[in-house]
């Protein structure tokens, strides 16, 4: 079986002509099935546009990009809306939508799925998946009156819902404190590697690294290890 | 994916925002009132003007062909209603006369112009609603039939009538003698009507020709082929009259309205301004709605929803504003009607179709602060989020 990231001679550049500025260079990585992988590296290292160009909301320029299947060099966007709807996305900020309770908000990623096609099953679903991130009594509560931590979660909750192949986080602790980070992380990891799930997390946060099974360290757009 | 989960989850993000919620209904259900305020003085203009050869009985009609509106009509020899008797299949020709007298308000003396309107009242060519029982009466010298649909400036003659009987007032520096109402309406061309007798409209007029008519009313006989006898006529009658049938009688009349002066443009002009504020309104909303959640959208996007989703919530969220702002603008209209139709006297009502028109408009204006609005949706960049 394939590994479900795999990348080989990946560059990429922002900018034209003179002002062109490459970010990755040459880079290759795989991601092994279940395996949990943490990014490091410092600012402007590429870590942010590698996580981008994997989840496919960005175009290739060069190598090949092989995730949960896909190639992703030349992929035309509906390609890439698709594969999205395979992977787990969680961002530095929570971007729940405000207007929607918890889990409305995890319920909206099963919406993309064809085996939820009605309302109580989603619904259904997404009771289950808070329950498992330990909200199970903030069900109906609007983001407002969640504090930030248990805000991740249900971000967690909604990334893990669809089972999707691949889970990519950014900074997902950066803005928590100590205790919220530790805890969604290991939540992160417990799910994941329940389901064989494998994780790509970016992260500057040295709190979090005993999570890892792999630690990749990035600078000037080339792995260094 | 139905069309159905889009459209709830605008719902749900327009209903999060009451106060923004509730300016944007208020901005469609303006436009709305406006639109249907513009459409119904347009309608109103042209139905009242058209309101004296709507109430012409007559299968065909002798005009003048210089005549550009009934409120100044052109004439031609009178004997031209005669001559259409030639026909067997005409039974009757009526000649109408019209002109314009000073009137003299019964209770404050004041003077305005009263159109008045006389022809042989007992042909059964022309009917206006209460005519009928007045008609012995007004053979009488110096009586006239009083619109009570004409502006109150007028004076309350109605009101003066039931209290206290036929009374004298002056038109034209002569004493006539009120000896009922009748209903005709107010028009744009003419503030007031007044029916009388070719007698006693004679008297009243002195300074015109004896021998020349207004218009001619001529009635068929049963069976008779109007199209038929429209054509033998123009055939034979001299170049000075044009033969027409009813509703080329009135089609010319609301012609003349809509072409002839800026009120149709005036009207159609400001209905658009009234959909171009609302438009900005449901704009500015929509607009606001899609910055204020940009990184919501783009999270969305990331999670693989398409931007054909997205531009269904926004689309969605213009439906929904289009039809919570038109039925209380619709309900407000209605009641506007009854208001402004008490005060001007202007037969303003709610009409079915106009109603189809106007929803129409509202949503196509929504529908173009929707599209608008859209483009706003390309900055939730996906590749922006981490």
């Amino acid at each position: 079986m394939p590994h479900p990231v795999a990348l080989a001679g990946v560059g990429f550049s922002f900018g034209d002509g003179a002002l062109r500025r490459p970010v990755l260079r040459d880079l290759n990585l795989t991601v092994a099935a279940g395996e949990i992988v943490l990014l490091t590296g410092p600012s402007g290292s590429g870590k942010t546009t590698l996580l981008t160009l994997i989840g496919a909301l960005r175009a290739m320029q060069e190598g090949r990009c092989q995730v949960l299947g896909q190639e992703l060099h030349g992929a035309p966007e509906s390609a890439r809306v698709a594969l999205r709807r395979r992977i787990g996305f969680i961002f530095q900020n929570h971007n729940l939508l405000a207007f929607l309770t918890a889990r409305q908000n995890v319920a909206m990623s099963l919406e993309l799925h064809p085996d939820f096609g009605d309302e109580s099953k989603r619904m259904a679903a997404a009771g289950k998946v808070l329950e498992q991130v330990g909200l199970a009594d903030f069900a109906e509560v609007v983001p407002a009156k969640l504090s930030g931590g248990q805000r991740q979660r249900v971000a967690v909750a909604r990334a893990l819902v669809a089972s999707p192949g691949l889970i990519l986080a950014d900074e997902p602790t950066a803005a928590l404190d100590r205790q919220s980070g530790h805890d969604v992380v290991h939540l992160m990891r417990d799910l994941a590697k329940k389901s064989g799930m494998p994780i790509l997390l970016v992260t500057h946060d040295p709190r979090i690294l005993d999570v890892a099974d792999r630690i990749v360290s990035m600078e000037d757009g080339r792995i260094v290890g | 994916m139905s069309m159905w989960l889009p459209f709830r989850l605008a719902w749900r993000q327009l209903r999060a925002e009451r106060a923004r919620l509730f300016s944007a209904i208020a901005g469609v259900m303006f436009a709305c009132v406006l639109v249907f305020m513009q459409l119904g003085f347009r309608s109103a203009l042209f139905d009242s003007a058209t309101a004296l050869p709507q109430a012409l009985h007559g299968e065909l009609f002798l005009v003048h062909p210089l005549t550009t509106a009934l409120f100044r009509p052109e004439s031609f020899p009178r004997v031209r209603a005669y001559q259409t008797l030639a026909l067997p299949d005409v039974s009757v020709a009526v000649p109408i006369y019209m002109a314009q007298g000073i009137w003299r308000n019964p209770v404050d003396g004041s003077h305005r112009a009263i159109q008045l309107i006389g022809f042989d009242t007992e042909a059964g060519a022309v009917s206006f609603p209460g005519l009928p029982p007045l008609i012995s009466a007004l053979k009488r010298p110096d009586t006239i039939a009083f619109d009570w649909k004409s502006r109150p400036e007028f004076g309350p003659v109605a009101a003066l009538l039931a209290e206290r009987g036929p009374f004298k007032v002056q038109i034209a520096n002569r004493e006539v003698e009120i000896v009922g109402t009748v209903a005709l309406g107010a028009s744009f061309g003419a503030d007031g009507n007044a029916v009388m007798s070719e007698t006693n409209f004679r008297r009243l007029v002195t300074e015109r020709k004896a021998g020349n008519a207004d218009l001619v009313a001529l009635r068929l006989r049963p069976g008779a082929d109007a199209a038929a006898v429209q054509q033998q006529l123009t055939a034979l009658l001299p170049r000075d009259v044009r033969v027409v049938t009813h509703d080329e009688l009135v089609a010319w009349e609301r012609n003349y309205w809509e072409t002839a002066t800026p009120i149709g443009f005036i009207f159609a002009f400001g209905s658009l301004m009234g959909l171009v504020v609302g438009m900005v309104i449901v704009y500015q909303i929509l607009f606001a709605d899609i910055a204020s959640h940009l990184a919501e959208y783009a999270t969305l996007k990331a999670m693989g929803f398409s931007g054909g989703y997205l531009r269904l919530v926004v689309m969605g969220a213009a439906g929904i504003l289009a039809g919570l702002g038109f039925v209380p603008g619709v309900l407000a209209s209605i009641g506007l009607y009854d208001v402004v139709a008490k005060a001007t006297l202007l037969p303003l009502r709610m009409d079915p179709n106009r109603g189809v028109l106007v929803a129409g408009l509202i949503f196509a204006m929504c529908a173009i602060a929707g599209l608008l609005a859209m483009r706003k949706l390309r900055d939730a960049d996906p590749a922006d989020m981490f």
